[in-house]
């Protein structure tokens, strides 16, 4: 059908998309309107500059290699920081490691030099671990653009996977939060299904994933007034 | 220090292998370099400079292991 008739209030509200149960939040204004200005977007209560950020509304300098030139990135998400508890306590526990070596009798009868450069591989083991699993973390990325959502994963230093889907394409959004440390630190795995050839994309362990479940409905809102009103990119 | 085979110690038995472990893993410093920089160009989030600087650092780390082991040893 090409003849729909679109309210003048409706196309008002494009770039505004409003949520039923707190239309008058503030806050909420800011996170589900655009915002066009850097003003604008250092306002927001999620906007960073922090590149370490879990979750960025709105980030600026972020880019990603499929990016088209119009596309604005919404929202940027990784995993919830206190995930990488366990490795970093790993890993501080094999820097005192070597300190342990002297409680060993039999250390006695290795020479010198090879207990020196022993110690020093145990370092570069340390390293390595430390790196991977601080790089896994921080590439593994989730953006959420206002034509996209994208999953980029890195496994293992030697492997990446990016897949994405139109945000038109997106057909269900569910979240999960349980346990302790999830409802402490308010983070929580979202699932979105899609017709696209990706069928189901995981955004695990992300911050806020009620405020990410509540954008992506925007979004999905938005981009139907867009096709609608014949808007489309 | 008692010989296995001829002149052959279990210590020159030792550094060969562990010459051999700190070479694979110097080549395994430089593939987690390379790899940081594919990831840089996949994802750019404003921390590009400091982490490729410690891929680097680990890379430099793991030669000189590697060199100091083959003076010392």
């Amino acid at each position: 059908m090409t003849d729909i008739y679109v309210s003048e209030d409706i196309k008002k509200k494009k770039h505004r998309p409003t949520h039923p149960q707190s239309p008058e939040s503030p806050v909420l204004e800011a996170q589900t309107a655009e915002p066009k200005t850097k003003a604008q977007r250092e306002k927001i209560p999620e906007h960073t500059h922090n590149p370490l950020s879990a979750y960025c509304y709105y980030p600026e300098s972020v880019n990603f290699e499929t990016r088209e030139s119009e596309e604005k990135v919404v929202l940027m998400m990784r995993k919830h920081p206190i995930t990488n508890l366990r490795w970093i306590v790993v890993s501080t526990l094999m820097v005192f490691a070597p300190s342990l070596l002297g409680f060993l009798p039999t250390i006695e009868a290795i020479p010198a030099n090879f207990r020196f450069i022993g110690i020093l591989g145990w370092y570069l083991v340390t390293t390595a671990y430390l790196l991977e699993n601080f790089l896994t973390w921080f590439f593994n990325v989730y953006f959420i653009t206002d034509e996209r959502i994208i999953d980029v994963d890195f496994y293992n230093l030697i492997y990446k996977e990016v897949s994405e889907a139109e945000i038109e394409k997106i057909q269900d959004v569910t979240y999960k939060m349980g346990g302790v440390a999830r409802t402490i630190f308010n983070y929580g795995d979202i699932l979105v299904q899609t017709a696209a050839e990706v069928p189901n994309f995981e955004f695990l362990a992300v911050p806020r994933p009620d405020k990410v479940v509540k954008i992506l409905q925007d979004l999905r809102i938005e981009e139907k007034q867009e096709a609608l009103e014949g808007r489309i990119r | 220090m008692i010989p296995l085979v001829g002149s052959i110690t279990i210590w020159f038995v030792a550094k060969i292998f562990v010459i051999i472990a700190l070479a694979i893993y110097a080549v395994f410093a430089g593939v987690v370099l390379k790899q940081i920089k594919m990831m840089t160009d996949t994802i750019e989030v404003g921390f590009e400079t400091p982490i490729i600087f410690i891929g680097l650092a680990h890379f430099l780390f793991a030669v000189g292991v590697l060199v100091f082991a083959l003076i010392i040893l």
